[in-house]
């Protein structure tokens, strides 16, 4: 978020396209995807019969390709997309192709400040992971999942490494699935797995790992804990340490454990497990009571319970407040610290704390239109189109970005003036 | 026919074996191999230890008063001449009642027949809960003796491989990430040369439907992907499909009874119905 100091902050609109006539021009408008700052945005478009490429702010990219996809900007709002052109698929950043082309590429992952750039790759008939146009040098009959460490310098997947032959139920009972980092397998095997995440300091992989009929387990870089469980969740490391948090399903119900040892009190059911920015505090969606959904901290759960839906926690910037998703009889709302807010909605997206944490807003829908919510009160002006809303470094102003009558604008609001 | 079938067959230990056309699969056959009395005893009473504080487990057992009414609602007893080994409630006798008497304590080979009976001849259609007075759930009790038998591997080849599929890939067959999204694009470039500008949007975000196909369609029945484009394009529908693991609805773990891969796969398309904040889940079936 440091970068935003950066952008422009004067309050008022700027009309950065006009989509209508974007619209007109090509055969086919794909999903608009405008970059952080607001100042750009892009879509995939089709000037000519089954020819694609890429429209930025109105400048459409001369190269045309049979398939451009994934399109996303990186923080410093240069744009990647994937693309495919005469049997073979490349990485784009901006107009500069990566050099290695593949027989497919998907699951484009960047680190938060963007050096990162991975992708999961296809050599035929081979599967692995490139990073920054360095190419794993094994490669495996599956890569499934993508994660990239922190410091951008190393990517893990989950892979395949034996073969099986069709229907072999006894072969995949020996364990063929393990994590790769960089290339490199784990030297044990288990039956599945899924969810792999790297430690804070890139050094370290944990992920979720089924060792036999109903046993699973969290392995942190191939070594399990002392289990097995009745069934696990996806895993996350506590922020400037190797500890690993992940949910277990133990007989007396499911908990969050630390490096294997239970840490929290038993509920039906618990995941989507956060800390707080100063890694004092953790938080995570809870079951308390059958078929009731809420968030609990620190393992105690809120007493206001929802019964259709609990969406990740976020944390105030300061650690001190929680707020999330909730969805109660078919409707959406935010909920901060245990407290829904009254207006409910179609769809809300996940919630945003000003940097002084007083304030919540979030991206909600309502009849088909969008707006902009704080702390629960909804903005006059609903939108066709909008993206989550960014806080100016002093929490006085909100960036929009929005579509409106077709047009796509830049603004920034007074918080107080929406 | 169905008193033979009674005769027919023959005490094995203090057991009654059953006289069937034998079923070959290895998911039996092989996997019965590695068993032994004390895993077996482990696995059902684990399964046991969980259903004993169910009413919905325990009630049939305490409330059936062996009417036999239910038999008549099964297609397994009517197609079988009315051979009684068939009857609902002769399935749970055979099975669940025996496992209990001898609180697990069973032969490898017993529990075979247990196998075959739960997986090969009751489909847990609930049809004789509909005929029963008390509406005891008979498909519920043969279903956690399914779990028992999952819990040692013995289960039909077929299923057992699916099933592991989609613990390892969320995909009921061994399908790649790469392979389904290709499959999609390929898809929709097919279309496309009969509707134009046709599209099968792949991620995209806030659209009302979500379409989860089963595994079966991008791997072996892509006509059934262009035929869904076309009906959702025609019909004006907003929709998609996702690009993350947990677009595949085929749930083959509920059948056997892997239920921890059951709710893998329930989790995967919710996961992604919420990320992708659509409004609607549509499952082919
Ligand atoms: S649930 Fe099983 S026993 Fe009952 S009617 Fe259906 S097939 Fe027959
Ligand atoms: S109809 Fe009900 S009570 Fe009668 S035998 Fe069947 S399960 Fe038992």
């Amino acid at each position: 978020m440091s970068e935003s100091a950066s952008w422009n902050w004067d309050t008022g609109e700027k009309l950065v396209a006009n989509i209508n006539d974007w619209k007109k021009k090509f055969i086919d408008l794909r999903e608009l995807t405008p970059s952080d700052d607001g100042e750009k945005i892009a879509a995939v478009v089709q000037p000519e019969k089954g020819k694609f490429t890429t429209c930025l702010t109105g400048d459409v990219w001369e190269e045309k390709f049979e398939r451009v996809y994934s399109l996303k900007f990186k923080p410093d709002n240069q744009l990647i997309s994937l693309t495919y052109r005469d049997y073979v698929y490349a990485l784009a950043v901006d107009h500069e192709m990566w050099e290695e082309t593949f027989d497919f590429i998907w699951n484009l992952t960047l680190t938060q400040d963007g050096k990162g750039i991975a992708v999961n790759i296809k050599r035929d008939p081979q599967l692995g992971a490139a990073l920054n146009g360095q190419v794993w040098e094994n490669l495996y009959i599956d890569a499934r999942h993508l994660a990239v460490s922190p410091d951008g310098t190393k990517t893990a997947s989950c892979i395949q490494i034996q073969p099986m032959k069709t229907l072999d139920i006894f072969t995949y009972q020996k364990g063929i699935w393990t994590v790769a980092v960089d290339g490199t397998p784990w030297e044990k095997k288990f039956w599945s797995i899924w969810g792999p995440v790297f430690s804070p300091d890139s050094n370290h992989v944990a992920a979720c790992v089924r060792t036999g009929f109903a046993q699973y387990n969290i392995a942190v870089d191939g070594n399990t804990w002392e289990g097995p469980f009745g069934l696990v969740w996806e895993p996350i490391f506590k922020p400037n340490t190797n500890d690993v948090v992940a949910p277990i399903r133990t007989p007396k119900g499911t908990t969050l454990a630390m490096n294997g040892k239970p840490i929290w009190g038993y509920f039906f059911n618990a995941w989507r497990q956060i800390f707080s920015p100063d890694g004092q505090k953790l938080a995570a969606v809870v079951v308390p009571s059958f078929s009731r959904w809420t968030i609990a901290v620190d393992g105690t759960p809120w007493s206001t319970t929802f019964s259709d839906a609990v969406l990740s926690p976020v944390f105030s910037l300061n650690s001190k407040r929680v707020a999330a998703v909730v969805k109660d009889s078919k409707r959406w709302a935010v909920a901060v610290d245990g407290n829904p807010w009254t207006e409910k909605f179609d769809n809300v997206w996940d919630p945003i704390f000003s940097p002084d944490s007083n304030t919540v807003v979030a991206k909600a829908e309502r009849n088909g239109k969008f707006y902009i919510v704080v702390d629960g009160k909804v903005s006059k002006k609903g939108y066709e189109s909008l993206w989550n809303p960014v806080f100016s470094p002093d929490g006085k102003n909100l960036l929009l970005r929005c579509v409106d009558n077709g047009k796509y604008y830049r603004k920034v609001i007074p918080i107080n003036e929406l | 026919m169905a008193e033979a079938s009674v005769k027919e067959s023959t005490k094995t230990e203090d057991w009654v074996k059953l006289n069937r056309k034998p079923v070959a699969d290895p998911g039996f056959d092989e996997t019965v191999k590695n068993l032994t009395t004390e895993k077996i005893e482990k696995a059902v009473n684990a399964v046991l230890n969980i259903g004993k504080n169910g009413a919905r487990f325990m009630a049939p057992l305490e409330t059936c008063i062996h009417c036999a009414l239910c038999s008549n609602a099964c297609h397994w007893y009517l197609s079988h001449d009315k051979d009684p080994t068939y009857a609902p409630v002769a399935k749970v006798k055979m099975t669940l009642w025996e496992l209990i008497k001898r609180k697990g304590k069973v032969s490898p080979e017993f529990m075979k027949q247990v196998a075959r009976i739960v997986f090969c001849e009751c489909n847990l259609c609930r049809r004789c809960s509909m005929y029963c007075p008390f509406g005891l759930d008979i498909a519920f009790q043969l279903g956690m003796v399914r779990r028992m038998c999952f819990i040692l591997g013995l289960v039909p080849q077929n299923i057992l491989d699916q099933t592991h599929s989609l613990s390892a890939t969320l995909t009921q067959l061994w399908i790649t990430q790469g392979d389904w999204i290709d499959t999609m694009q390929w898809q929709e470039e097919e279309v496309r040369g009969e509707i134009k500008n046709v599209r099968i949007p792949i991620d995209k975000e806030g659209a009302e439907v979500m379409w989860c196909p089963l595994g079966t369609e991008p791997k072996v029945a892509t006509y059934h992907i262009a035929r869904t484009a076309k009906i959702m394009n025609v019909a004006g529908i907003d929709w998609t499909v996702a690009a993350q693991d947990g677009w595949d609805s085929a749930n083959m773990g509920m059948f056997i009874r892997d239920m921890e891969t059951m709710q893998r796969v329930v989790r995967g398309i919710y996961d992604n119905a919420m990320r992708l904040k659509i409004k609607r889940i549509v499952l082919t079936e």
